[in-house]
């Protein structure tokens, strides 16, 4: 029988354990030195200010299909598509013999602080799309836009319909007013145009967001599950490597973090046809290509309701959306998801080609 | 003609609020710490405050200053400006101090949600201490979700944003009185060269895009 002693003691071991454990770890991090990020080999062929167009080295015979330009967030690194060998969404598409562009958005500092969100989409993204066109000759490409990358991307594709022959989105937000948004929630009533007032927004703001999100997890039992690894050096290396991703985080602009929160968060034009861009008015109808929209099912910054609505509003006959089983970030990087994503991103190319 | 820096009084009165500001929030996070001091006495300014008040007052006008004397009269004379600017951060600073106060009370009482439903789901003693604060966790983080989607805390939230946005803006400003007494350049005078140098790239593209097609 069980009595109180026996269970104290029982506790009292366990803690034991734990404190030998997290002595391994610290032992272990202590001589781990630099951590390595985006190892698959690439080289910038096209740079404009802050932004750089890389294109990643071919590892396999080329499968016949057209260049796949990846537009990635801007509030967040890039590299997190190719975060170490094993880990990489980019090196999966390059094994299946897709030609691979990533546009860059870099660290932007004071002197960009009055880019409005339309010289994003229209001026540097509209460049790097013309780049690839004019190097393989051809009139349209395939855009794989991430997350808030996702959204510029559907903004291009409305902007230049006949440059866009596939689109997939993947973790994108098209309606940024559903109730289990939770940062959206919180933007609502964030007087964004006194924010940026004083300049471009820190990636340390956007942290302390994010991590108020889920305060509990993301600050305190993270660090504390790292006890459980007992000190194996890859298990530490991985944890290393997406603890500087999740850190690494640019300061945003303040003019297009002004208009991208109050034009999409606050009023949610995207959604509602509302929205002006470089000019001419958007209009999701536009969008006529064939659409694969990626979503995870335990997203807490992009919850699925926030991306089911695509294919409602779209113009595209050709139109897929696929649940996947991780979070925003697991997608990526998640034990089977590494492999099943990617995959399932070729079958549909070419399934289309 | 500008004086030498650090020789200048008032930049020496400036760097000294700035450095002293750093070591008086800790003091203020005491405050917020205990509820008792929640409320400060009107006429006190704010501790990381402070400091600005004696930059204020060594401009020569901290002892001719009718707003002081006479609560909501304008602000007066040479240092009229500063007056504003030091009376708007000490406002602000209370509106942030009240807020964060409620803030932090909201966050108790997620904690002792979290601490009745663990009550209620931990009825056997746990078999290890991972397995405790596991379910702790959980309990916590379901009593946040709870809160965080209610609107009184995406409220509380914004107006902790905007009280800090606001307070950026007000001490923008004597950066920049300071930087023009310097003859440093100032955010204002960079911002300007930074338009002027987008206005030229933009007029520079035109033609290239013109030549292309």
């Amino acid at each position: 029988m069980n009595t109180a002693s026996d269970s104290l003691a029982q506790l009292l071991q366990s803690a034991a354990a734990m404190q030998e454990s997290g002595r391994a770890v610290l032992k272990t991090m202590l001589g781990m030195g630099e951590i390595e990020v985006g190892t698959s080999e690439k080289r910038c062929v096209y740079s404009e200010d802050k932004i750089r167009l890389y294109r990643y080295a071919p590892l396999a015979r080329s499968a016949g299909l057209k260049p796949l330009l990846i537009c990635y967030a801007m509030v967040n690194r890039p590299y997190l598509l190719d975060l170490q060998p094993d880990r990489s969404f980019i090196r999966e598409l390059l094994h299946a013999g897709l030609d691979v562009y990533l546009l860059d958005w870099g660290y932007p500092d004071g002197a960009d602080r009055f880019l409005g969100f339309d010289e994003y989409v229209d001026g540097y993204l509209r460049r790097c799309v013309e780049f690839v066109l004019k190097e393989h000759a051809i009139d349209s490409l395939t855009l794989l836009g991430v997350c808030q990358g996702g959204t510029m991307s559907l903004c291009y594709a409305a902007l230049h319909p006949t440059q866009i022959a596939r689109l997939i989105t993947m973790v994108t937000p098209v309606d940024f007013k559903t109730p289990e948004n939770l940062l959206s929630k919180w933007a609502q009533h964030i007087d964004v145009g006194l924010l940026t007032q004083s300049g471009n927004v820190s990636g340390d703001f956007l942290n302390l967001i994010y991590l108020s999100l889920m305060p509990f997890r993301l600050t305190q039992q993270k660090y504390v599950n790292l006890l459980q690894m007992q000190g194996d050096r890859v298990q530490l290396e991985n944890f290393m490597r997406m603890e500087k991703w999740i850190f690494d985080s640019p300061d945003q602009p303040a003019t297009a973090f002004r208009e991208f929160i109050q034009w999409f968060f606050q009023e949610n034009r995207l959604i509602r046809d509302e929205l002006t861009l470089a000019g001419k008015p958007l209009r999701l109808k536009n969008v006529t290509a064939p659409v694969l929209n990626i979503f995870a099912s335990k997203d807490h910054l992009v919850p699925p309701s926030a991306s089911i609505p695509l294919g409602a509003h779209i113009g595209s006959k050709d139109y897929e959306a696929l649940e996947i089983d991780a979070g925003h970030i697991g997608l990526y990087v998640g034990g089977k998801t590494r492999k099943t994503v990617p995959a399932a991103v070729m079958a549909w190319l070419k399934k289309r080609s | 003609m500008s004086a030498p820096i650090g020789a200048h009084p008032f930049s020496a009165a400036f760097l000294k609020a700035w450095v002293d500001q750093a070591g008086a929030f800790q003091e203020l996070l005491a405050r917020l710490a205990d509820q008792s001091s929640a409320g400060l006495h009107p006429s006190m300014p704010p501790p990381h405050l402070a400091p600005w008040k004696d930059f204020v007052d060594g401009l020569g006008m901290g002892s001719f200053n009718p707003s002081e004397m006479f609560p909501g009269a304008p602000a007066l004379g040479l240092s009229r400006e500063y007056q504003e600017t030091a009376r708007r951060l000490v406002e602000l600073s209370r509106q942030f101090q009240q807020r964060y106060t409620e803030f932090a009370q909201q966050n108790a009482t997620v904690m002792q949600d979290a601490f009745h439903v663990m009550q209620k789901r931990v009825d056997l003693p746990p078999k290890s201490p991972a397995e405790l604060y596991d379910a702790w966790i959980d309990c916590a983080e379901d009593a946040y979700h709870q809160a965080a989607h209610s609107d009184s805390f995406a409220r509380l939230l914004a107006d902790l944003c905007n009280i800090s946005s606001a307070m950026k803006v007000e001490r923008g400003k004597l950066t920049e009185q300071l930087a023009r007494h310097l003859d440093l350049p100032s955010r204002a005078e960079v911002d300007s060269l930074h338009r002027q140098v987008r206005a030229l790239t933009a007029a520079a593209r035109k033609p290239r895009k013109r030549a292309q097609k």
